[in-house]
């Protein structure tokens, strides 16, 4: 039961997949190299950047800027495989850095090829994501235009963080994220998303680090947080506030009950870059609205 | 071993040279395409120990090359375990993963995924294989002793069958565990584990699959005869002078060694164990000798098609093998089974 559950949501997904991004096709050949992006944040910087001339196909999590999804996809960055990386005829891989690419056997076999990977070493902080905006601009030869994209964020921050316009409530938070492999909902607690909820003004609800499996309805319950944010994946998926109310423990959460459950696009919380001021600010939109309770 | 009928000689010609095309088709064509000139000074300069490899040429060294040799290994290593377990049991629906040989693999290979890194156990490419052939062992080997198979008078094939059938489900709740507490990408890992891939094919496993493989085939030929004499029945075998006992505990050995190797390189594979003996039967007749060396070469070619078509169907991305081996498998099967009249 539980493997023809998987293979159907596999071969839809492949589908789905094979109908759109796997579908697309890079249309110019006139390429000094091609550079293969397998990083969501790095593609973003890349675009920033105005460093894609020679960017032909990213991972299929590289969602944002919508430019991104007209590009050829190799698929997802931790499950590739080699066949659908050669086919992009790639002589620069983007990783991310070790820990983002994967099977680890696909990576051997693309050393094997000798095809150059790189990543950049940055801590994973706002300090960081500058340090990597900065780097890539070097590399690509676009100094001026990073340190352009690292004082416009710089301002952004600046503004967003003002005492002065902070919001008089601090709302608690709960991040629901759905989990591409087998349907599992996650809260995400710390990390990058954290960071941003308590610059936007918001406390998280559940206090673990990284990835907590959403396994008992009561976790959620017990956190009862006002406010619950919804990455796009696994919103979209569901058709709306009856079969989110029905996942576990969010019907009995004071969010659910003042109709505070938002949708947030997974590339504006996950990761910091160039616009994270400015998602910071969305963030705290979202947060500080108020609810349609029914 | 006395020499095969007629009937059956004219049809392993057949199938070698298909395997052949099948297997040249599944080095050709790919998300990138090999052409047979690049295949051709690919293996010169290779062999030759001269000149730079172009990218292509590396494609078809590497990457290939490897996977299609691997899978015709791994596609006679499943028909073989098959026609084994089928002739072991004398019945027509089971296939080698039976005894528990599948799931303790999978189980061993989860095990590895979700707890590998705390274990600080880690011994490069090979730790993942590893794990997974020493969970089938240990499956394989629970089932041997919970049947009371190895008690001298106790080895009744109904016995070994449920206990099979329990400690598949056992292990089976083991991944499901295991998949339940994983993160993310761990749980990713053990969902395309469990459903196949040849994509990790590499020299190493070949080396590895090709020994288990040949040896395997060669001893399962050489227990093909007396497991023609089990057909009649267990007593009517031992008044034929086969030490039955003995045979299936040899039968059973030669099936995990094969399959757990097998399985370790490329996670869990469907049907090919289950629907190539009823195909050879269909085609020949039932003669273990037969669908020893039969298996050998259709594994390799139905399992070859099969990877041909994950890597095609929706190129560049590839489906896992096991989704196409389960969608070609289950309506082969149902087929066959309104067929059972072939079946001795």
């Amino acid at each position: 039961m539980t493997r023809t559950r998987l293979l159907s949501m596999i071969v839809a997904a492949l589908s789905l997949s094979a109908c759109g991004r796997f579908a697309s096709d890079d249309t110019r050949g006139d390429h000094a190299q091609r550079i293969v992006s397998v990083s969501k944040q790095y593609t973003e910087i890349l675009y920033a950047l105005s460093a894609t001339d020679d960017l032909v196909a990213v991972d299929v999590s590289s969602t944002y800027p919508p430019e991104a999804k007209k590009l050829p996809t190799v698929g997802y960055h931790r499950a590739l495989s080699v066949e659908g990386m050669l086919a992009a005829k790639p002589t620069l891989i983007l990783s991310g850095g070790p820990s983002n690419i994967g099977p680890e056997h696909v990576v051997d076999q693309l050393n094997a090829l000798k095809i150059p990977m790189k990543y950049w070493d940055v801590p994973g902080d706002l300090d960081g994501a500058k340090t990597l905006i900065r780097d890539m601009g070097k590399e690509f030869h676009k100094e001026a235009r990073a340190d352009s994209l690292v004082a416009g964020l710089e301002s952004d921050m600046a503004r967003v963080l003002d005492p002065a316009k902070a919001p008089t409530d601090t709302p608690s938070v709960a991040i629901i994220h759905y989990g591409q492999a087998m349907n599992l909902y996650f809260l995400i607690s710390q990390g990058t998303a954290g960071q941003m909820v308590r610059w936007a003004g918001g406390r998280m609800a559940i206090d673990t680090a990284g990835f907590t499996r959403m396994s008992s309805p009561e976790v959620l319950a017990k956190a009862n947080p006002d406010v619950i944010l919804m990455t796009d994946f696994g919103y979209d998926r569901l058709s709306g506030r009856r079969d989110i109310l029905a996942l576990p423990g969010v019907a009995a959460t004071k969010a659910a009950r003042d109709g505070r459950i938002f949708r947030i696009e997974e590339h504006d919380i996950i990761y910091y870059g160039p616009r994270t001021g400015k998602n910071v600010d969305l963030i705290r939109t979202l947060l500080h609205q108020p609810g349609t309770p029914e | 071993m006395s020499t095969l009928g007629r009937q059956y000689r004219g049809v392993l010609p057949v199938l070698g040279v298909l395997l052949l095309l099948v297997t040249l088709a599944s080095i050709r064509w790919g998300a990138v395409s090999i052409s047979l000139h690049d295949m051709g000074t690919a293996l010169r300069k290779a062999l030759g120990g001269a000149g730079t490899l172009s990218l292509d040429e590396r494609i078809f060294l590497e990457i290939r090359l490897p996977r299609a040799i691997l899978t015709v290994l791994v596609g006679a290593s499943l028909a073989v375990g098959g026609a084994l377990m089928q002739a072991l049991f004398r019945n027509p629906i089971v296939e080698p993963g039976l005894v528990g040989t599948s799931s303790g693999a999978a189980f061993g290979a989860a095990l590895y995924f979700v707890l590998g890194a705390a274990l600080k156990v880690h011994l490069g490419a090979w730790t993942l294989p590893l794990a997974a052939c020493a969970g089938g062992m240990l499956a394989t080997w629970l089932v041997f002793r919970l049947s009371g198979a190895h008690v001298v008078g106790r080895t009744s094939v109904v016995s070994l069958l449920l206990t099979g059938i329990a400690i598949n489900a056992l292990f089976l709740s083991g991944v499901g565990f295991l998949s339940y507490i994983a993160r993310d990408p761990q749980a990713r890992s053990i969902t395309f584990w469990q459903l196949g891939t040849l994509s990790g094919a590499s020299w190493n496993a070949v080396f590895v699959v090709g020994a288990s493989t040949v040896l395997c085939i060669v001893a399962s030929l050489r227990y093909a005869q007396p497991l023609n004499a089990l057909m009649l029945g267990e007593e009517e075998a031992e008044y034929l002078g086969v030490n039955v006992r003995r045979l299936k505990a040899i039968v059973l050995l030669v099936n995990v060694v094969m399959v757990a190797v097998a399985t370790a390189f490329t996670g869990v594979i469907a049907f090919v164990g289950l629907v190539v003996p009823h195909l050879l039967r269909l085609l020949r007749g039932a003669d273990n000798r037969f669908l020893v060396l039969g298996g050998s070469l259709m594994g390799g070619i139905l399992l070859g098609l099969a990877d041909l078509a994950a890597r095609l169907l929706l190129s560049p991305a590839e489906l896992p093998i096991g989704i196409v081996t389960s969608v070609v498998g289950v309506p082969v099967f149902l087929v066959l089974l309104r067929q059972r009249c072939y079946y001795v």
